[in-house]
């Protein structure tokens, strides 16, 4: 099971990084304001690891510390490198550190990449290992309950809506994203088919994105113009309704864990490939909203003033503390993160999408995964159990970094996980606060002494 | 890579466990880049440097800290410019007890192994 966790990891959060990284190098997301705030409170002197550190957004914080970052995507780790940061391309499972090197680390939206328990848990406990005793870690993992957003399942692919117009115009985004796609930012959330850009595909995300990811993405396509889908615009549910039950039958309970246990049971051979047993087990975000990450992003002056940015203003009077109960109501209104396969990549969408110009130049997607999807419901509703029986239907595509079906796996907590986790699993550390931050679980734990 | 992270590296292959550290630097190509001086920060991270793997990897280092060093500016100007200054672009960094090299180029250590040299 290890094995399949690992190649779903690389095709829905390595490739996908490594895909888009190159696109988001002029993007400076802002750093959360708790983490910060730990960062700053280190005692200067501190030797302070960034696990999973992608751009870098932290590694700057505090001049005092000397912060080592490290991602597993090469392409982020340039980036960061770029920008005079001091990086690595490592494995947050096997972290290329000698025992009790670190003051403190931090680990900001990675874990929840981590498509097993257990190797979260091995996560966890990498970065224990390098830990100084009495050195503090803070992680952050996004938090299946969200006020503006539902995930269906705890394990979730959710699509990447890279705005398609910054083909179009990737040079003249600014920094900011107050233009997307070469239009001037509007106050009002939602926006109007856009007539003028010529890319009829845009995705339309209203409001802040957020990712609980270190890097953070969204920015580009915060304010993708073009609406000339004909549900943008519907109740939340528009998109989502289009496809039916059939669509939703992929939605299934099982975590990869849980399947495995299944397959166990029943003695089925183990899953050949990735995407057939994502699709099987991983419930595919429909995301009506923008994704609620973590929002790295100055409110823009000029942007609807979204409770999302009262959020972030009030946070500000509550930095030293955590916000105990879930994330402020936002009002991410009409945030349409649309789900990546409906831009005419294949049957699905035909009938819904009339103006499918692609403005992604020669990205079809190979083998058009969604026919294929279409006809492995039918088999996963059946035979669930007999997994095989869906695999023969596809190979892997090769060319799976097309911008709209990129979909990155993310495992959201429920409240009080992330905590178990480490008491239970984790016994090097000590939990010393967890709370909620922005739609995100958040714990401090501390390396006990005499450990290890 | 500055001298300072390599301080932190360790090789994880399988089985070397601690006798993976320190990782064995060759560097092909190295640039000095100036960095602000800081005592005090200087000051503070020589008690967590691994002495004996700052000399291998730096040569000009004194064979240990001298007595009241927090004092010295010029032992901690020293320090600071091999620690923070000296960076390693092109190079290797070799695993004592297996012989794996683990690459640097552009200044980024590609600490990665492959599935066979991780599994447990």
């Amino acid at each position: 099971m290890d094995h399949e966790a690992a190649q779903l990891e690389k095709q829905h959060v390595h490739d996908v990084y490594e895909g888009t990284a190159p696109y988001f190098n002029d993007l400076q997301s802002k750093a959360w304001p708790r983490v910060r705030q730990f960062l700053q409170e280190q005692k200067p002197g501190s030797l302070i690891a960034d696990i999973g550190c992608g751009t870098g957004k932290y590694l700057k914080v505090n001049s005092q510390v000397y912060t080592l970052g490290c991602d597993y995507c090469r392409p982020l780790v340039e980036i960061a490198r770029s920008r005079g940061c001091e990086v690595m391309v490592c494995d947050n499972l096997h972290l290329p550190f000698r025992d009790q090197g670190f003051d403190a680390i931090i680990s900001i939206g990675v874990i929840h990449h981590f498509s097993t328990k257990q190797r979260r848990i091995r996560a966890i406990k990498e970065m224990a290992r390098v830990l100084v005793p009495g050195g503090q870690l803070m992680i952050y993992v996004w938090a299946m309950e969200q006020k503006n957003r539902h995930f269906e399942k705890q394990d979730v692919l959710v699509p990447w809506n890279r705005a398609l117009c910054s083909q179009l115009f990737s040079d003249s985004s600014q920094p900011g994203r107050k233009q997307q796609c070469g239009h001037p930012e509007r106050s009002h959330p939602y926006h109007p088919p856009c007539s003028v850009c010529s890319c009829s595909v845009c995705f339309k995300e209203q409001g802040h994105s957020k990712r609980s990811h270190s890097m953070d993405y969204e920015p580009m396509m915060a304010r993708a113009c073009c609406a000339n889908i004909s549900e943008e615009g519907e109740e939340e549910n528009g998109f989502y309704n289009t496809f039916g039950k059939s669509f939703r039958s992929w939605f299934f309970s099982r975590s990869l864990d849980e399947s495995t246990l299944r397959k166990q049971a029943e003695r089925v051979r183990p899953l050949k490939t990735t995407e057939a047993w994502a699709n099987s087990t991983i419930s595919i975000q429909p995301s009506r909203h923008s994704s609620l990450d973590l929002d790295r992003q100055e409110p823009l002056s000029t942007r609807q003033q979204t409770s999302d940015e009262d959020v972030f203003v009030e946070t500000s009077q509550k930095q030293l503390e955590w916000l105990r109960a879930p994330a402020t109501k936002k009002h991410l209104r009409g945030g349409q993160q649309r789900e990546v396969r409906r831009n005419g990549d294949g049957n699905f969408l035909e009938s819904t999408n009339t103006n499918a110009n692609r403005v992604n130049a020669g990205d079809v997607e190979e083998g058009d995964p969604s026919s294929k999807i279409l006809r492995r419901i039918s088999a996963v509703d059946s035979t669930d159990s007999n997994p095989d029986a869906t695999i023969s239907v596809e190979e892997q595509q090769p060319n799976v970094l097309d911008s709209r079906a990129l979909m990155r796996y993310y495992h959201v907590f429920r409240e009080g996980e992330l905590y178990g986790l480490l008491k239970e699993n984790v016994s090097e550390l000590h939990v010393l606060s967890s709370g909620n931050d922005h739609g995100n679980w958040c714990i401090i734990a501390e390396k006990k002494d005499n450990c290890d | 890579m500055k001298l300072l992270t390599h301080n932190l590296l360790s090789s994880h292959v399988r089985g070397v466990g601690p006798r993976g550290f320190p990782l064995r630097l060759q560097a092909t190509e190295v640039r000095i880049n100036p960095v602000e001086f800081n005592p005090d920060f200087v000051a503070r991270m020589i008690p967590k440097v691994e002495w004996a793997a700052l000399l291998e990897a730096a040569d000009t280092v004194p064979k240990e800290p001298i007595e009241g060093y927090e004092h010295d500016e010029k032992f901690l100007r020293k320090m600071h410019h091999v620690l923070l200054e000296v960076d390693v672009l092109e190079g290797t960094l070799q695993c004592p007890e297996s012989g794996r090299l683990f690459p640097i180029s552009r200044g980024i250590p590609n600490m990665l192994l492959s599935d066979e040299e991780t599994e447990t």
